[in-house]
């Protein structure tokens, strides 16, 4: 591929990606050495920057710029809005993420990516060759990159999903397996899911070149096993979060409690439906039982 | 014959798209309008959707380049709702996190400002200076943008020792490149010229269109919310307002350079006075009422107003950016100007239409266009 000539094209995103691509032309990352240009006219390029989520207003100016563009018309999608929407997702006016208007070949996810992500990005899809000697090019301590999960410390409880700013994190029950899934495509790196998890099982690391072709790969999973309920055989909670909670409340919290260690157990075996159904009959006939002794005994 | 040009909706030299409509005589420009919605996201709509935490991100990302400000105008805003009081030191640290953002928010702009005036060598020059702020906040925060720095209650993360000896390195190197734009702006070469005398918005008409921050700094009039209400630690620092009296984009970009060196000093202020202790409080419920809180841009005047009706999720929320007010200083601007200063002008207000997008209502009986208050 000769002369790369870039457009860039934004609808309905926060600039800040369009900024990050516009700091990719300062000379340190040496984009003007790969024959790399940006581009006035949608007519001379041949390559597509997208940002942003595409809204109503944006879809048809989308449209006529991608006709415009010439041979062999690759289109990159930077950050999380071009991804999935990412936090705009149910706002009334979206319309894409992109790729359901028009093909788009590659995904660099960030919110926003850095400069050096689509560097990055742009090197490996023209598969050339980036010295990466310079500082710059590490993350500093404390980047908020790519989510990695401590497996053994995951009790499945679900914390992150409820603290997640942009519906990124899902929880899903397939059989006897619970599993906690974050599509960092959606992400918006805000960590509360790793200042909120209750194991310090989530970290974010340093990691931030997450080029992909598929947008349907942007996934970190993690998964538990489940309990089968003692009556009725339904799985129906994670095992690791009784035994978290176990712990906690009766060895930490409460160790009066202690004594009861193998009721409360028990009782941990049942799922919701027939804990009511059951343990409210015995309790019934326990207070019942109480009731009469105490109005003999009178 | 007066004919009408459109400049946009996708013109490369603006970050964000937006369209003019520009009624033009020869080559004077009589009347112009604005016409958004391009970066339309629905963004007040969706912040009833999501809990008081959550919505810090989202309004984060109302902008992209001033999204610390915007997170530090929320946050306060739901302090008073939740009545919760700020450590000091969090106050102190939220002044250098906030300072830092309008560094790398006026040099990004002195960029464009450059680019506008097709002065390639001081785009450059300026751009690679500027990637010292951008490392720095992202060695501080963990993000270059979006750093979501402010949480309600406080800040999120500490300013150790050491992080204070790399930012004092950085504003001894970052001097220099203010003094650059300095003499740019004073040596009566190309910059000064094409940028003297265009787009003058004077002081009657800077306050009649409501125009805020530096572009009504430049037209003489001295309003910064961070003296006349002040918020946060600033109060307790020491710096000037910059005012210029001309009116026009050399005005403006003074104004800006001025404040980068204001910027500075503030941050040098703030980390030699760092009071020890805690820098978050916990979080409150939230009261059932209604909070206004402002701040001061890199823009200008940022307000937020929050209705609660005592649940987790806010009831209403309420954004009025900087550019949404200069807008229409940017029409004032236009009119009687020729067409070679269209792309100057429009750049001189900063402007931030992911902040600003509106809803256009057309009357579907008179094609008429209404630019509606609907973030």
């Amino acid at each position: 591929m000769g002369k790369i000539s870039v457009y860039r094209f934004l609808s309905a995103g926060c600039n800040g990606c369009d900024v990050q691509v516009l700091e990719c032309l300062v000379p340190r990352y040496k984009l003007a050495e790969l024959n790399v240009e940006v581009v006035s006219n949608p007519e001379e390029a041949n390559v597509l920057v997208l940002t942003g989520g595409v809204n109503i207003k944006g879809r048809e100016e989308l449209i006529k710029v991608y006709e415009k563009i010439n041979p062999p018309k690759i289109v990159i999608a930077v950050g999380n809005c071009a991804l999935t929407k990412e936090i705009f997702d149910k706002g009334y006016p979206m319309v894409g993420p992109p790729d359901q208007i028009v093909p788009v070949n590659f995904y660099v996810p960030g919110c926003p990516p850095r400069p050096q992500a689509i560097v990055k990005a742009v090197t490996q899809i023209l598969g050339a060759k980036l010295e990466e000697k310079e500082d710059y090019w590490v993350t500093p301590e404390g980047f908020r990159g790519k989510h990695e999960f401590d497996r053994d410390k995951c009790i499945g409880c679900g914390a992150c999903a409820q603290v997640c700013s942009s519906d990124a994190i899902d929880i899903i029950d397939e059989g006897e397996k619970r599993v906690v899934r974050i599509n960092y495509g959606r992400c918006s790196f805000c960590a509360f899911c790793q200042d909120e998890c209750p194991t310090q099982a989530i970290r974010l690391t340093r990691e931030y070149h997450l080029l992909t072709n598929n947008r349907g790969t942007t996934y970190v999973t993690n998964d538990v096993n489940l309990l089968e309920c003692a009556s009725c055989g339904t799985f129906f909670f994670p095992q690791p979060q009784i035994d978290w909670a176990l712990k906690r409340i009766i060895e930490e919290k409460v160790p009066k409690y202690l004594e009861f260690k193998d009721e409360i157990l028990d009782a941990m075996k049942l799922c919701l439906k027939c804990r009511r159904e059951i343990m409210n009959v015995k309790k019934a006939k326990k207070t019942l039982a109480e009731l009469s002794a105490k109005a003999r005994g009178s | 014959m007066p004919e009408k040009v459109y400049v946009g909706p996708y013109r490369p030299q603006l970050v964000e798209p937006e369209r003019f409509e520009l009624l033009v005589e020869g080559n004077r420009i009589i009347d112009a309008k604005i016409e958004l919605g391009y970066m339309h996201r629905g963004i007040e709509k969706l912040f009833t959707t999501k809990t008081y935490m959550q919505s810090l991100a989202l309004a984060e990302r109302i902008c992209g380049i001033c999204s610390g400000i915007h997170t530090l105008c929320y946050a306060q805003t739901v302090e008073k709702l939740m009545n919760i009081e700020v450590p000091e030191r969090a106050k102190y640290l939220r002044c250098v996190y906030m300072e830092l953002e309008r560094l790398h928010s006026h040099y990004l702009w002195f960029g464009i400002l450059a680019h506008s005036l097709d002065e390639h060598k001081a785009f450059l020059k300026i751009m690679v200076e500027r990637e010292r702020v951008q490392d720095l906040l992202e060695y501080l925060t963990g993000n270059r943008m979006n750093y979501l720095i402010n949480t309600i209650g406080g800040v999120r993360r500490d300013i150790t020792p050491e992080k204070a000896e790399k930012i004092h390195r950085f504003l001894n190197e970052s001097k220099s490149l203010s003094d650059y734009i300095m003499e740019l702006l004073n040596d009566n070469g190309d910059f000064t010229r094409k940028t003297k005398g265009v787009g003058v918005l004077p002081r009657e008409k800077a306050l009649e269109v409501g125009a805020v921050g530096p572009t009504l700094r430049g037209s003489g009039v001295a309003s910064d919310i961070r003296k006349d209400d002040p918020y946060a630690a600033y109060d307790e620092l020491d710096f000037e307002v910059i005012v210029e009296n001309d009116g026009d984009v050399r005005a403006k970009a003074l104004v800006r350079a001025g404040e980068t060196y204001e910027s500075m000093k503030i941050i040098e202020q703030a980390l030699d006075n760092l009071p020890s202790g805690e820098i978050v409080s916990e979080r409150k419920e939230p009261k059932i009422g209604e909070e206004f809180g402002r701040t001061e841009a890199p823009r200008g005047e940022l307000v937020y107003y929050i209705r609660s009706n005592g649940t987790n999720i806010p009831e209403r929320v309420k954004v009025r950016t900087p550019s949404f007010a200069n807008n229409f200083a940017i029409l004032e601007m236009l009119r009687g100007e020729t067409l070679e200063n269209v792309r100057v002008i429009i750049e001189s207000i900063d402007p931030c239409f992911a902040c600003t997008d509106r809803v256009t209502v057309v009357d579907a009986k008179t094609g008429e266009r209404n630019c509606m208050c609907l973030k």
